[in-house]
């Protein structure tokens, strides 16, 4: 939707509390499209995985091997994605600028769109507003990750808390998220029928986007509750739970896959310890692995469910990690030409896009920062980032980053 | 901290792995990042350099030498190990085994006598060959093997894996007959297996059987203190353990047995962070320690046991983002061979 019909139709705009129209809104949650987003943070080497240069300058100690696509090859360390890459579309030819963990996971997340003043939502929270949670009324994003768990509402930036995300602490749901044991659920109804009256009564003297939130998160979390068998792992296959590797990255993708069956709109799932300026290639080399095995199964479970044909699935970091290699066998941050991966609804299948130099140290084709893939992304789940905008108080703020645009060729 | 002045510094362009006197004393052979073996003619007092010698990929992780022939041995990441002449300009090649280990061969080892080779690597498997790479024997782990040696008896093979689990393994007879905890040496950290093992050596005649490595304490960046921990061979007990520094000093990357009945160990930790360290495994404290040689790789001792050389590395070798040099290249790190001299004794 163009910027004018935005103006025209404000009034239902505001009604909707950030959208431009209803009727795009409701078309769009129609579209039981979702997204599963795979974060390693700290930074994977791109070497030594995506966009392996063996035998070169930066190349590092592993071989190369390849794929199910003729003339791709990835990383040794990869053995399992090799055989998934008619799958994947590979986009090689980032090149993004921040070099900091701490405003890069940042800038990253939102997007980069260009500074107004506003904190632009995280990929998941953007996805939570303009998709919405979907006919199955579970919370809209939900983040898996290890440590503490809870909700975060600031990952929703202008928003509003609403749409922030529900992180699962180790996989597990949220403390006093499950009805207790000792509660009937006629005792349960009864107790929230008083909460909804006391919220009432709390909400009248209340700023609306704050007591809304509460309640919105209340009742999706809710929904969550009825469906505890998601997190329970015990129930699974052992075959189904050693596939995927008992670590933690091997677990929360599996409960991702679970939350994902169950219609939960973004799942994110987060794995740390990427960060690899020492023994960079030992490190890898156990990394490295565990995320083929469990990504890997992942992608083959939404394959053979025909899943992976509306589920948008992306992994990546902030940067990928330096050609050189430094005193203490480490590589360091580099978002100057670096890869990710993504697979399903919207791109394109066994496809590279972009290329790096021989020594990886350059993008050789047109680079791409973090706002053409927001375009990307967005595109793929049928959202109009390039026409459409968001409503902020009276503000309209583009999508997606206003300069650029969708990468083409990584477009089905 | 001793200030330590080399007798001269030669230059290699590439970051090195590994480096061992010929025992002739004549050449000093090192493994690099590019996938080269780098040679030098050694004079008194310098380094004099040789032609490189090509045909590994990947990394070069280990040079050995024959002690009684002149082959030398060398061993790359993709599973590569050689056998040539060194002394020469165009050295010849004896024999190469393209896929002696599948991947990461980390390390070599021969027999006192000269009689065996040992080999580890990250496809979980020791091998045993003969001079001539005929294969000899093999034991099929369960682990990635980071470390062997020989034992002075030249019957056992000593390998050590990730997990800081050690075995003794009796070749001939195809049996471990010993292990040895040195799992100290690993942590996992979040879903990071830290392996801390890098070298395996013996002492005193034999009797102790030293791992050299670090103590993990956090992933990712890595920060862990230089260690080594020196068993009884004959029992399997732990009787010494020596650390050094903290956690930004990382690993013991290499060791060598002084014939006067010390170690020379040199480590690497955070970039610039490198030292060497000269003490006796039954000590707490090392008698001597030097810090002037940024993150150190590989410390060889010269047979005439007077002089020793370290490849250390440059200084400024790490930094975020595409960092240029001034005609706009994106330089390598490199790798500087420092000679040295012991003092004479008092």
């Amino acid at each position: 939707m163009s910027r004018r019909h935005f103006l025209g139709a404000s009034a239902g705009a505001l009604a909707l509390g950030g959208l431009l129209s209803r009727a795009a809104a409701e078309e769009m949650r129609k579209r039981e499209k979702q997204v599963l987003f795979v974060w390693l943070d700290g930074g994977i080497s791109q070497l030594e995985s995506w966009d392996p240069k063996p035998n070169t300058t930066f190349g590092g100690p592993f071989r190369s091997i390849p794929t199910s696509v003729p003339g791709v090859h990835f990383s040794e360390l990869m053995p399992r994605l090799a055989k998934q890459m008619h799958r994947l579309c590979v986009v090689r030819s980032l090149s993004t600028k921040d070099n900091a963990h701490s405003s890069g996971v940042e800038r990253i997340q939102r997007g980069d769109p260009k500074t107004r003043g506003v904190p632009y939502p995280y990929f998941g929270s953007a996805v939570a507003k303009l998709m919405g949670a979907g006919a199955s009324q579970l919370p809209p994003y939900v983040w898996i990750k290890p440590g503490s768990g809870g909700f975060k509402p600031e990952e929703a930036g202008f928003l509003g808390p609403k749409y922030g995300a529900l992180a699962f602490g180790d996989g597990q749901p949220p403390e006093n998220l499950l009805r207790h044991p000792s509660l009937t659920a006629e005792e349960d109804d009864e107790r929230n029928e008083l909460r909804a009256r006391l919220n009432a009564r709390f909400a009248a003297h209340r700023a609306p986007a704050f007591t809304e939130a509460n309640s919105y998160v209340f009742d999706t979390a809710r929904e969550l509750m009825k469906r505890a068998e998601i997190f329970d792992t015990t129930k699974l296959p052992a075959a189904d739970v050693e596939r995927y590797g008992r670590h933690d990255l091997g677990q929360h993708l599996l409960i991702a896959r679970r939350m994902l069956e169950a219609g939960v709109r973004f799942v994110k799932v987060t794995s740390y310890g990427w960060d690899t300026h020492g023994d960079n290639f030992n490190g890898h080399a156990s990394l490295v692995p565990k995320f083929d095995q469990a990504f890997s199964a992942i992608l083959e479970d939404l394959a053979a469910t025909g899943q992976l044909d509306h589920t948008l699935v992306i992994a990546m970091s902030e940067f990928g990690r330096t050609p050189r290699v430094n005193g203490h066998a480490g590589r360091d941050h580099f978002p100057e030409a670096w890869s990710l991966a993504m697979a399903g609804c919207g791109v394109r299948k066994g496809v590279v896009v972009g290329e790096t130099n021989e020594q990886g140290t350059w993008v050789k084709s047109d680079g791409y920062d973090i706002g053409s893939l927001f375009h990307t992304w967005f595109a793929a789940l049928g959202i109009d980032s390039v026409g459409d905008e968001y409503e902020n108080n009276g503000q309209p703020l583009p999508i997606a980053h206003e300069e650029m645009n969708p990468i083409k060729e990584a477009l089905a | 901290m001793k200030p330590l002045k080399p007798l001269s510094v030669a230059a290699c362009d590439r970051q090195i792995t590994c480096a061992r006197f010929s025992p002739d004393g004549s050449v000093l052979a090192a493994g690099a990042i590019d996938g080269t073996v780098r040679r030098w003619r050694v004079g008194e007092k310098q380094l004099d350099p040789l032609p490189h010698l090509q045909g590994h990929h990947g990394w070069v992780c280990a040079v050995a030498f024959h002690p009684k022939e002149p082959r030398l041995f060398s061993a790359d990441t993709w599973g590569q190990l050689r056998c040539q002449s060194f002394a020469d300009d165009a050295p010849q090649t004896a024999w190469q085994l393209d896929t002696a280990h599948d991947g990461w061969l980390r390390q070599i080892a021969i027999s006192p006598d000269g009689a065996r080779l040992a080999t580890c690597g990250r496809d979980q498997a020791v091998r045993v060959w003969t001079p001539e790479g005929k294969p000899v024997a093999e034991h099929r782990h369960t682990d990635d093997v980071f470390a062997v040696t020989v034992a002075p008896d030249g019957q056992h093979v000593i390998f050590g894996d990730r997990h800081g689990h050690l075995h003794a393994w009796d070749f001939a007879a195809k049996r471990i007959v010993r292990m040895f905890d040195a799992t100290v040496l690993f942590k996992i950290d979040r879903i990071q297996d830290i392996g801390g093992l890098r070298a395996l050596a013996f002492f005193g005649e034999g009797k102790l059987l030293l791992a050299a490595g670090t103590t993990p304490d956090k992933g990712a960046t890595i920060q862990s203190t230089p260690t080594l921990l020196a068993f009884d061979f004959a029992s399997g007990a732990l009787r010494h353990t020596f650390r050094h520094g903290g956690v930004k000093d990382g690993f013991i990357e290499d060791l060598a047995v002084h014939p006067a009945g010390h170690l020379m160990a040199v480590t690497s930790g955070n970039p610039g962070e490198g030292r060497l360290l000269q003490f006796r495994p039954q000590e707490k404290e090392a008698f001597d320690s030097a810090t002037q040689l940024p993150n150190c790789h590989a410390i060889a001792l010269h047979p005439d046991a007077r002089r020793f050389a370290i490849a250390s590395t440059n200084r400024d070798s790490a930094g975020n983002g595409r960092r240029t040099d001034k005609e706009g290249a994106y330089p390598a790190n490199s790798s500087p061979v420092s000679l040295f001299e012991l003092p004479a004794p008092a």
